[in-house]
């Protein structure tokens, strides 16, 4: 691929109609809740973007997260900013291999010094000085260090590389840790999922894109717009919590008929991420849609968070705590109400009856 | 002249109740009314935002009746409602706030918006920011009997005229009548002809009816301008005459405020039921339909489309009747695209139309562009309707905008083509 073709060129040589571009645009910035006005600045900057130096490290990983971006949907606008940005060493994609990959790699970080995005894929193991994980004979520890130097910021890709995922999980055997745990000095973006979902990396790739800067995040370093929300706020299944309706296994009335799967652990109200609005699949469908409960891979320390069918804890003593908020309750709801009734009862008896003069100043 | 601040303040406090506590409180700021509101489609402008009209009275909900509120109030953090924030608010009030409920419609979460600023009218008319239109409209009701400070003799010329053009007779003060019959000014001024179908409706059916020589104004000014004292004396008159006469049923006229007024309205006001029934006039015609008093001789072979009156409609639930009714005399009936409660107001309702102001009228001509969209996507020319305050307004705007619109009254329409 010629260095200096843009975006749109691209697009145009691979089939994809500029309008379908536009779309995507305009899809992207109502997503991340942009104004109307930056799908158009959007699609002025991505299209005109060249090639964009970007450095993938794949750690303790699975894969998964490589997966979920490269199979998205094809052919796909995802998929095609995906081909755009000049992807100088991604282990497994990369034709390169042995001394000729780790060659590439020096190349890159040399010539786009300070400029390149450096994306991490799966967590760094530090235990016996990083020994656990290596690639041709350096730990991970090492090269994340060496690479973050240069990198104009860092996207921590994967709940792994974003959190800790799996590899901490108890009793984390390779002293396994995040990014964010090693690198304190450059701009860090925490795409968290077990795997994340593919338009939100390129979400964060053509908001940096297109403004020079990364989008808002939330305290862990989730980009705001993803992550704002919790997956049971915006769960098609909420309503029938709002009911009380609840499968109690698999298999009942309840899950055929689609109720909530709140006491099957679904974690959905206390995972922050986008699956309920943006779907996977092309929009296909999603965990909770299929039948199963979110198990909360996009917050930290999933894993270890008592056991997916386990239902988020509800007080151990319900009874107590409902009858002190309920008497309390009664106890303020009467003296608002006392009070309020007072407040009318004088503006009622300071009433005097209208007359015509009294509608005129 | 003792409109006050105060006087104004003291009757929000008053007339927050449990339903304006649990609307402030539920509204989840979605703004959907704002595009259900005819004066914020058609102007672009924010402020129109029939939930944002409300703000003077949702801050003296909060200030004095929830628990923050009133420690704020207290440690002096509250922005108090003052004189001048009412002056500039009356705007939103009554010049782009017809009442037309379409806002209480669409609420996702059921609130009535409407009834809010019916609220908060009265504390606008007590602090004195009524529009000056709507203050004199309801010192001639008060004072002389109509809005438009029509007398008793006076109707009884153009009742002999109309006895004269329609030869049936208009009866009055007939005690024992099955109907006694309300009108409104603008019926007797601009449409006599209504009295005069109405006659020959009542006679075909058999029917007893009489006007009162007390009572014959439908019209409310106390309830467009916001203000339940003046209302009660209004529709008190109305109430008195009728059982005075013992009527068994009062008509409301096509009339649509007038019909909230005395249907709706009335009861609440007067703190009791009625001891009459009150029915609007196209409920009367709907049911003659349905027992085959009503035939046609002819149809009207134009093309029409209707304009459904948001009080009589939406707000007033007289669903059905009027398109059952139009079908039975016109060839062709060609809906509107937003119709029957969803329809769209003709801007000049709630007391709007009687505001008369350089920038009143020009918002009024602004927002019926709505209904003028409307009316030019039917591709008809000629529109029926059934309320004497839509007819003025829409004949008003049609005027201004030189449109090639013809309006018909549903009722006079039926009557013309009945069979003799």
């Amino acid at each position: 691929m010629d260095k200096e073709e843009t975006l749109l060129d691209h697009m145009e040589r691979e089939g994809m109609s500029r309008r379908t571009f536009l779309k995507y645009c305009a899809s992207l910035a109502s997503l991340m809740a942009l104004p109307p006005s930056a799908a158009a600045a959007m699609a002025e900057a991505l299209g005109k973007a060249k090639r964009p130096s970007v450095i993938w490290l794949p750690f303790q990983e699975c894969t998964g997260c490589t997966e979920s971006i490269t199979r998205s949907h094809t052919p796909s606008v995802e998929g095609l900013i995906f081909d755009m940005i000049s992807l100088d060493y991604q282990e497994t994609l990369m034709a390169a291999a042995g001394h000729q990959s780790e060659e590439a790699l020096q190349t890159a970080m040399k010539e786009n010094f300070g400029k390149y995005v450096l994306i991490v894929d799966g967590s760094v193991a530090t235990g016996l000085d990083g020994a656990y994980s290596c690639i041709a004979g350096r730990s991970n520890l090492d090269l994340l260090k060496e690479a973050a130097r240069g990198a104009a910021a860092i996207i921590a890709l994967g709940s792994c590389a974003a959190f800790g995922g799996i590899p901490k999980a108890n009793p984390n055997p390779t002293g396994a840790v995040a990014v964010s745990d090693i690198i304190k000095d450059k701009p860090i973006v925490n795409i968290s999922g077990c795997p994340p979902i593919p338009v939100v990396i390129t979400g964060v790739l053509a908001h940096y894109l297109t403004f020079g800067t990364l989008p808002e995040l939330d305290g862990l370093g989730r980009p705001k717009a993803f992550y704002g929300e919790t997956i049971h706020d915006r769960c098609y299944r909420r309503p029938f919590y709002d009911q009380g309706k609840f499968a109690k296994t698999f298999d009942d009335e309840g899950a055929r008929k689609g109720w909530c799967l709140f006491e099957l652990g679904c974690k959905g109200p206390v995972t922050y991420n986008a699956c309920a609005t943006t779907k996977w699949n092309d929009s296909t469908s999603f965990p909770i849609e299929s039948g199963h409960g979110c198990i909360g891979c996009s917050e930290p320390d999933f894993w270890d968070a008592g056991g997916f069918y386990k239902a988020l804890s509800t007080p151990a003593n319900p009874l107590k705590y409902v009858g002190a908020a309920a008497a309390i309750g009664v106890a303020a709801g009467a003296a608002v109400s006392v009070a309020n009734r007072a407040s009318k009862n004088a503006a009622k008896a300071a009433h005097e009856k209208t007359t015509l003069s009294d509608i005129e100043k | 002249m003792t409109a006050s601040l105060q006087r104004g303040i003291n009757a929000l406090k008053e007339v927050i109740d449990a339903p304006v506590a649990s609307f402030f409180s539920s509204c989840v700021h979605c703004g959907l009314c704002a595009d259900a509101c005819l004066f914020y489609t058609e102007t672009g402008d924010p402020k129109y935002t029939p939930i944002h009209k409300l703000e003077p009275l949702k801050r003296v909900y909060k200030q004095e009746f929830t628990l923050l509120g009133r420690l704020a109030k207290m440690a002096g953090l509250a922005k108090p409602v003052t004189d001048d924030e009412l002056e500039s608010w009356s705007e939103l009030v009554y010049d782009s706030c017809t009442l037309c409920g379409r806002c209480s419609m669409v609420c996702p979460v059921g609130n009535d918006l409407t009834y809010m600023i019916r609220k908060l009218r009265e504390g606008m008319a007590v602090s004195g920011h009524a529009p000056a239109g709507i203050v004199s409209a309801t010192r001639r009701t008060v004072e002389l009997g109509g809005p438009m400070g029509l007398k008793w003799p006076a109707v009884q010329n153009v009742i002999k005229h109309v006895e004269a053009d329609s030869g049936h007779k208009v009866p009055v003060d007939q005690a024992g009548a099955e109907y006694m019959v309300l009108l409104s000014s603008m019926e007797i001024v601009n449409y006599p002809e209504y009295i005069g179908a109405l006659a020959k409706i009542f006679n075909k059916a058999g029917i007893t009816w009489t006007l009162s020589s007390e009572a014959f104004e439908a019209t409310n000014a106390g309830i467009q301008i916001g203000n339940s004292d003046l209302a009660r004396e209004i529709v008190s008159r109305i109430v008195n005459a009728a059982e005075k006469l013992g009527v068994k049923k009062v008509l409301s006229p096509e009339c649509g405020h007038a019909y909230m007024a005395i249907r709706w309205e009335g009861p609440n006001l007067m703190g009791r039921p009625f001891k009459f029934e009150v029915v609007h006039v196209l409920e009367l015609l709907d049911e003659l339909r349905g027992k085959g008093v009503l035939k046609m001789k002819d149809k009207l072979k134009t093309p029409v489309t209707l304009h459904d009156p948001c009080q009589i409609v939406r707000r007033g639930g007289v669903l059905n009747a009027p398109e059952a009714l139009l079908k039975e005399v016109v060839v062709e009936f060609r809906p509107m695209s937003d119709r029957g409660k969803m329809n769209w107001c003709c801007g000049g309702g709630g007391g709007a139309s009687a505001i008369h102001e350089p920038a009143a009228e020009e918002l009024r001509f602004t927002a019926f562009k709505r209904k003028k969209a409307q009316i030019e996507e039917t591709g008809v020319n000629t529109m029926v309707t059934f309320c004497a305050n839509c007819r003025i307004t829409l004949e008003e705007s049609i005027d201004h905008y030189e449109m090639n619109t013809q309006l018909l009254g549903l009722t006079e329409l039926l009557a013309e083509h009945l069979e003799d």
